[in-house]
């Protein structure tokens, strides 16, 4: 069956963004939901490709099904229609359990090793800019099996070395001598994987796991490796590019801006000219 | 039967003693105690040490009011409202706070060994971050570790001894003082019904020395009894409540009444600076008192928030462009 793609001027990138992510859920699998566009991006698969997902909010709801879009992880519309409603301690103790096989993450910086830091910018005892913290995006990164980074496409945001690894990728520091190892060797045997994907407002990057390094997968349509290149500080690996990120379908635009967010509050609609 | 603890806000404001560790009911946006927070602001505390497992807009009015010396905590920000905290980010820049981080798992861990007695709770979160980092203990480059109440080290490195599952991190107890709840209902003995999520409150108010509830409303000990599974808090664990409805605006409160986005938006892109922030707590915090800050509010923005009794939150709220 061929899918009903839409063209370019009928969707915007926030569009493109939610439909990449969505497209990284795989049926039947536990996730972890951030706010924001992930939100979008995992009540879409729960409406196309994965209606038996088990969706989690890092507040304390458990295998959600929410009617209407919540604002936060926090807010009163995560309740209804989950399995339970309870508190952190159930959310953080199901991943650190290994029972989380997906979570969505974002953040400030990304190095070619898939460390993110939303900390600070600048040096941590004398930061140009504090931004909000950690929150639990280290600890859905330490426990569940595959993450998903969804970011700013900025030069000066894929970056040669992090202000702060906030969030473990693949090769990290071991502490406290604080010398650089492959995320495996020190996990040992709680290790389940790591960093999976990066879906920038370029393109969709992912990561070798043996050598950990990040490598661009599918470029946003309009775009080119060599721009894509250009727009990193680190050597971006262009030599395994797989085309063009595939574009929102009809039916997936329907149902975002119709269904999951008619109010606009993480996807704008795209107007018309 | 009256158990004595019911107090006014004052009162309980009066409890928490400059210089006192503090935590919060809530999560991010969520059932937060606003309206003892204008309270401290009011009574002007100082030296206050937030330990908090998630930090949020309580964070920051206490901060850019200046009762803050310490936050340990692991975010800060208003959600959809305000992208960070912008009173904590410009005190870490002129050095009038110390920021200590660790993960939101670790901060969980770290009150539920509180809650339990323990002295440490143990994980494997955050391996390999700047979390760990030595160079970033904070507490400890400012010679605040004393064993007591702030725990020796920050962090202490292992190996798992039992399996062989590899590297552990050991996190210290978050041991508080004083922890003030903001809840749907409690009774007139103490027992505290939450409704919709309860985020980390039974470990918060289990590991603080004195436990305080702000609730919407006091009810019967007697109603709260007849269907005992559905407390949250037990009697004896709270020390002190109080009766404050709307208690928890800005924030939210489920099945009560949503977040004031408009009214956190407005403080976020109010308070970049010190002069904005004491702009806005001269025309919301001084002087006033909480039915005064009700009454500015008004009926209709009220009216708007409250939820509706069958889904829990407003429909009436504009959440979206």
């Amino acid at each position: 069956m061929t899918k009903d793609y839409a063209s370019p001027e009928e969707y915007g990138l926030a569009d493109l963004l939610c439909c990449a992510a969505s497209r990284e859920v795989a049926d039947h699998e536990v996730v972890f939901a951030g706010t924001g566009l992930p939100m979008v991006a995992i009540m879409l698969a729960q409406k196309t490709h994965a209606p038996n997902l088990k969706l989690i909010f890092e507040a304390g709801t458990l295998d959600g099904r929410p009617p209407e879009i919540p604002t936060s992880v926090g807010d009163a519309r995560c309740e209804m229609g989950a399995s339970r409603s309870s508190g952190l301690s159930d959310a953080f103790c199901i991943a650190q359990r290994g029972l989380v096989d997906l979570g969505f993450l974002g953040g400030a910086e990304v190095d070619q090793y898939g460390n993110v830091n939303t900390t600070c910018i600048g040096d941590y005892l004398n930061p140009e800019l504090r931004l909000t913290g950690s929150g639990g995006n280290p600890d859905i990164n330490s426990f569940a099996k595959r993450t998903v980074f969804i970011m700013v496409h900025e030069k000066r945001r894929f970056t040669e070395k992090v202000s702060y690894i906030t969030s473990p990728g693949w090769r990290v520091k071991k502490w406290p001598g604080g010398e650089v190892v492959h995320r495996k060797e020190l996990y040992g045997s709680a290790f389940r994987g790591g960093p999976c994907a990066v879906i920038s407002t370029a393109g969709v990057f992912r990561f070798d796991e043996e050598t950990g390094r990040i490598y661009l997968d599918t470029c946003h349509p309009g775009k080119t490796p060599e721009e894509i290149r250009g727009l990193c500080q680190f050597d971006l690996d262009v030599s395994r590019v797989n085309g063009e990120t595939e574009p929102p379908t009809r039916e997936e635009l329907h149902l975002i801006h119709n269904v999951l967010d008619p109010d606009q509050i993480f996807i704008p609609k795209v107007k018309k000219a | 039967m009256s158990s004595g603890k019911r107090i006014t806000l004052q009162q309980a404001a009066e409890i928490i003693e400059n210089g006192s560790s503090l935590t919060f009911s809530g999560f991010t946006i969520w059932r937060r105690p606003f309206a003892l927070i204008y309270e401290l602001i009011r009574q002007k505390k100082k030296g206050l040490h937030l330990i908090e497992v998630n930090g949020g807009p309580q964070t920051e009015f206490l901060v850019g009011a200046g009762c803050v010396d310490i936050w340990e905590s692991c975010w800060v920000g208003h959600e959809l409202y305000g992208k960070y905290g912008a009173n904590v980010s410009r005190k870490v820049g002129t050095k009038e706070i110390l920021v200590e981080d660790y993960s939101h798992a670790e901060m969980l861990f770290r009150f539920a060994a509180a809650a339990a007695g323990s002295p440490y709770a143990v994980t494997q979160t955050s391996l390999g971050t700047d979390i760990h980092n030595p160079e970033y203990d904070t507490l400890g480059r400012a010679g605040k570790r004393d064993g007591k109440r702030i725990a020796k080290h920050k962090y202490v490195f292992t190996e798992d001894p039992f399996y062989g599952a590899g590297s552990q991190v050991l996190v210290p107890a978050a041991k508080v003082d004083v922890a003030v709840m903001c809840v749907q209902q409690v009774g007139e003995e103490g027992t505290v019904r939450v409704k919709g999520q309860y985020y980390s409150d039974p470990e918060a108010a289990r590991a603080a020395d004195v436990t305080i509830v702000i609730a919407e409303e006091i009810v019967p000990e007697e109603y709260l009894r007849r269907e005992s599974d559905l407390n949250t808090i037990t009697s004896f664990e709270v020390d002190h409540i109080v009766e404050c409805p709307f208690g928890a605006h800005p924030t939210g409160m489920f099945g009560r009444y949503d977040v004031d986005g408009a009214f956190l938006k407005s403080f976020y892109d109010g308070t970049r600076t010190q002069e904005g922030f004491d702009a806005f707590a001269k025309e919301w915090i001084y002087g006033m008192d909480h039915m005064s800050y009700l009454e500015k509010l008004g009926w209709p923005r009220m009216l708007n928030l409250k939820a509706n009794t069958a889904l829990n939150y407003s429909t009436g709220v504009k959440r979206g462009a």
